[in-house]
């Protein structure tokens, strides 16, 4: 299990920094010199030199990328080319924001999602299983910018039942849960969708093992044998998708963001993007990387730990 | 109605006139029609039939445990003063588990894998709300030590596949009893183990059922397994009981024609070891179509006119005992059936009888020497951090082996030996470490796949699972025939190749365009039988040719490989565990354990006068399918030990009845006999 956790924490570590190498060779690819499109087409040969120094553009770009490195390391992003602020600060001013949506989104797709395959799958053609299914296929094929916009017309322009845009006041938890309301939904309405229909497979699937069988000729009660024993088994995939649906569902946030213009990371690095502000976008895309590699290590540990021949296998 | 314990019925459930039929795309199967049988109390019942008989069927009907598109048809299924088809789904639950249980077929499915046992066992006591938790545990670990599982303490906390196969299956039988069932199904309880183990677990619930006084009914294909475990018997044929009665009389005065049949086609009974097994022609009836007479009747040897127009009359015996033919009762009485057991009543099957040309044995066709090799279990990083510096098992140590042109070798070990890893690197399909494998002279061990390609031609393999070893989306022609395309050889008109091997292999032309799924059992060996010999191989390996085929069809493809060998001079190499089938078609066995060769040589001589200890074990291991051969003891306990940790000295030794202290600490070498048999023992049998 060590040995298994040293293993994974270690290709953790090279991906995020196959990814530092990738974001920070992008700088090098486009064009125009990084310290004329941060300080702006009319900055003074001095700003730009003194900016040069500051930023270290005068080393070699192997030495820049490990300096880049090395702050990484120790929790400095650089610096805001704008703000001059710390990356690190800004990211983490935000990043709440971002965690609180995604969270939210995908918790109730979760608690909604896996019911309802559960239970599509133990009575298979009943009527609750093909709505399950009709609306499952729906929601995966409607992108979730499209439900956002539906969701705040519907919800927040004509029934006038939950604000339309913002993160809530600050400090006032009511008011920032109100505000979740339909960017969490918008987010998590497809996997509603993609769950269910994945548990559904698999349960199924295990329905159908002896060992079920045997539980039922034991005379278990009904509930025992698919809580306890089918969906047991059944969940392990669907484990894995979910903690794969997280990185999926951090690239949505950029969209419910904008749309309901709530501060998060997405919308951070929209912006960044838009004004050429490299450091936020380098600093937040590597945040959302290692927060991404983060939830699958989590994922694949979760499994382990309900699958004694995986966790022994480690 | 309360019951005097002191008159207790002696039926303790009884099946009456049950009819099933399951709903399928061709129509309605009548799987199950007019079963009725009792069981009596205190009694071993064996269900014996073989596949699509409908045994199993009549086991899930009485748990009420049917597939959902079974329909119950009617009759019905006393136990006590209730009717088990008729009761409520409620009703049926609180039956299950408490008054029935079952013991399934394949320990390695049938228990899940995320659960500990303790977890599991706890779980079935789940109706006894005033049993404490640790109570529960307590009578877990005194159910798991009964049936014989050391430790029971500490591996009650173990999973599943913490368990060898039999462990597994002791495990299995103590969920079932652990609430005291007053009747215990066994579902196949042996089919998915190795014989030694076979052994034990017959024996465990011989002593177990007079231990508990327990109700046992078992469900096999199995004759041995039966006669050597069962009070009653009932045999069913495509999903009728056409004959019932005590187990001696089933076995040494059978009346069914059926009956007799199977009995005589079961290798294990016959002692004349000739080259021809005894088939019954012809195949299960489809159960879809309209059924009139004698469901017996296309296939019976004694057919009568009457047979296929009237259902025959169920002729009774004795108290259970009948049998359901015209030649027992009625206007067609013979007097002279049944003839005495020694009259063979079946055919032997079509097809030639020349015994092939014995072969001469100084130019073997293959040649395996001192052939080791090892798996991997750790990689190198793993390894030093846990500071292990073994990181390689023998799964095959040290074999010498040859097979000569016209010769069938018996490779012959319980799973784990080693015997298929050595077939597959035969085949070039695994890397091995050391030693030779010569083929026609030629050293093709780890040869490139570019140059052995040529060499797959001369070298064909029956796969273990004929119909998974068939790609479900080709047809019949197409599979039979692919070997040719895999070897890109031109010029050869397909259709008639395939119409000259589906000859070859007694396949009706019409079969060619069928798919896999249409296929029987015995119909899809046949097609690996083809595919084999489509492009005339020199050797053939064999895993396990008649693995999952009924006792009345193994003989048909066994037979089959014996005229294709005659004819034209084929080598094999049979890899099985199935001793009955190897002493009929091999001229020499090799005996396998723990990846060495314990004992090699003629097959008459080798059953005759084992020489290895474990090759005595595996001669008495199979049950015999005569009730009075009965065996009273098991002649070797213990399991299979892990290849992790293979004992310093002889391999066998932690199971060897007569191990010494030698044996424990020195590996012993292969020795020569003067006879020309070779053995690996300090102490060889006299």
């Amino acid at each position: 299990m060590l040995y298994y956790l040293t293993k994974r924490l270690g290709l953790s570590a090279l991906v995020i920094g196959l990814v530092v190498l990738v974001l920070f060779s992008l700088l090098y690819f486009i064009p125009g010199d990084p310290a004329t499109i941060a300080l702006g087409p009319r900055a003074t040969e001095e700003a730009i030199a003194r900016y040069a120094e500051k930023m270290h553009l005068d080393e070699p770009v192997w030495r820049q990328f490990l300096i880049y490195i090395g702050n990484a390391l120790t929790g400095d992003l650089g610096l805001d080319v704008f703000s001059d602020r710390p990356v690190t600060a800004i990211i983490l001013e935000r990043i709440g924001f971002t965690l609180s949506l995604v969270g939210v989104g995908m918790g109730w797709a979760v608690l909604l999602g896996i019911p309802l395959g559960c239970l599509a799958a133990v009575r298979p053609n009943s009527w609750l299983d093909r709505v399950t299914g009709i609306l499952s296929v729906g929601t995966i094929a409607v992108p979730s910018f499209l439900v956002s916009i539906w969701a705040l017309l519907i919800f927040a322009v004509h029934l006038r039942w939950l604000p339309a845009i913002g993160a809530g006041e600050p400090g006032q938890v009511g008011d920032q849960l109100i505000h979740l309301i339909l960017p969490a939904f918008a987010i998590g309405l497809s996997w509603v969708g993609y769950l269910a229909r994945m548990v559904r497979a698999s349960m199924l699937e295990v329905m159908g093992e002896n060992y079920i069988r045997s539980a039922r000729a034991f005379g278990l009660r009904p509930r025992r044998v698919i809580f306890g024993y089918a969906l047991r088994v059944a969940i392990l995939p669907t484990i894995t998708l979910i903690g794969m649906g997280f990185g999926g569902m951090i690239s949505s946030t950029v969209f419910a963001e904008i749309i309901f213009a709530r501060p998060g990371l997405g919308k951070l690095i929209f912006d960044a993007v838009m004004a050429r502000n490299f450091p936020i976008v380098q600093g937040a895309v590597l945040v959302a990387t290692g927060l991404y590699v983060l939830v699958v290590l989590f994922s694949d540990t979760l499994i382990a730990w309900f699958d004694p021949r995986v966790r022994e296998s480690l | 109605m309360p019951q005097d314990a002191a008159h207790a019925p002696e039926t303790l459930l009884d099946v009456r006139n049950l009819s099933v039929d399951f709903r399928t795309p061709r129509g309605r199967v009548k799987a199950l029609r007019d079963v009725s049988f009792p069981i009596r109390r205190n009694r071993i019942v064996g269900i014996v039939g073989e596949s699509g008989s409908g045994k199993s069927t009549v086991l899930w009907a009485l748990l009420g445990l049917l597939a959902k598109n079974a329909d119950v048809m009617g009759g019905e299924v006393r136990f006590g003063d209730r009717d088990l088809l008729h009761a409520s789904e409620a009703q049926l639950r609180a039956t299950r588990g408490e008054e029935i249980s079952v013991v399934f077929q394949d320990p390695m499915t049938s228990q899940i894998p995320v659960l500990t046992y303790g977890r599991q066992m706890l779980d079935i006591l789940y109706r006894r709300p005033n049993v404490s938790a640790t109570e529960k545990r307590h009578m877990a670990v005194e159910m798991l030590r009964k049936v014989g599982i050391p430790d029971p303490d500490r591996r009650i906390d173990q999973y599943p596949h913490h368990f060898s196969g039999g462990m597994r299956q002791r495990a299995g039988i103590a969920m079932a009893l652990l609430t005291g069932p007053q009747l215990l199904l066994a579902d196949e309880p042996t089919t998915a183990l190795d014989v030694t183990m076979e052994a034990q677990i017959i024996h465990l619930l011989q002593d177990l059922q007079k231990e508990l006084d327990a109700t046992i009914v078992v469900v096999s294909h199995n004759l041995g397994l039966i006669a050597e475990l069962c009070d009653d018997v009932v045999v069913m044929y495509a999903g009728e009981v056409i004959e019932a009665g005590d187990v001696r009389e089933i076995f040494h005065n059978a009346q069914h024609p059926y009956t007799r049949a199977l009995l005589e086609c079961d290798p294990a009974r016959i002692n004349d070891v000739s080259r021809k097994l005894p088939v019954i022609p012809g195949d299960i009836p489809d159960l879809s179509k309209a059924l009139s007479g004698c469901i017996y009747a296309p296939r019976c040897q004694r057919v009568l006119p009457v047979c296929r127009e009237t259902l025959p009359p169920d002729v009774a015996r004795g108290e259970m005992s009948l049998a359901r033919c015209h030649l027992l009762d009625g206007p067609h009485r013979d007097s002279s059936w049944p003839p005495p057991l020694d009259v063979m009543t079946v055919g032997q099957g079509e097809g030639t009888a020349a015994k092939p040309a014995r072969a001469q044995r100084d130019a073997p066709l293959l040649d395996i020497s001192d052939l080791s090799v090892q798996f991997e279990v750790v990689g190198p990083i793993q390894a030093r951090l846990k500071g292990l510096t073994q990181r390689h098992v023998d799964a095959v140590l040290d074999v010498s082996l040859s097979v000569a042109p016209g010769e069938t070798v018996g490779l012959v070990g319980e799973s784990g030996s080693g015997k298929t890893t050595l077939g597959r690197c035969v085949l070039n399909l695994l890397p091995s470490q050391a030693g030779h494998v010569r083929f026609e002279g030629e050293d093709i061990r780890n040869m490139p796949e570019g140059r052995f390609k040529p060499l797959r031609r001369d070298m064909a393999m029956m796969f273990q699972d004929p119909v998974g070893s068939l790609s479900p989306r080709k047809s019949v022609r197409a599979l039979i025939t692919e070997p040719f395309q895999i070897h890109g050889i031109a010029g050869v008109d397909l259709d008639a190749e395939a119409e000259r091997l589906a000859e070859m292999v007694r396949l009706p032309k019409h079969f060619l365009s069928r798919y896999p799924h249409e296929l029987s059992g015995g119909q899809a060996r046949r097609v690996g039988v083809a595919r084999a010999l489509a492009l005339n191989p020199k050797l053939i390996i064999a895993d396990e040719p008649t693995a999952g085929l009924d006792v009345s069809v193994q003989g048909e493809i066994l037979n089959l490989m014996a005229d294709l060998q005659a004819e034209h001079g084929l080598g094999y190499l049979i890899i099985t565990h199935n001793l009955p089938v190897v002493r009929h078609i091999a001229d020499r066995l090799a005996i396998m354990y723990l990846g060495r060769i314990v004992e090699e040589g003629p097959t008459d001589e080798v059953f005759a006068r084992p020489v290895h200890p474990y090759t005595r074990a595996l001669v008495e291991g199979v049950p015999q399918p005569d009730p009075d051969r009965r065996r009273v003891h098991v002649s070797i306990s213990g399991e299979v030990p892990s290849l992790l940790n293979r004992p310093k000295g002889c391999d066998f030794a932690g199971r060897c009845p007569v191990a010494q202290d030698r044996c424990r600490t020195e590996k012993p070498p292969h020795l020569t006999m003067t006879d020309g048999r070779r053995h690996a023992c300090h102490f060889p049998l006299g």
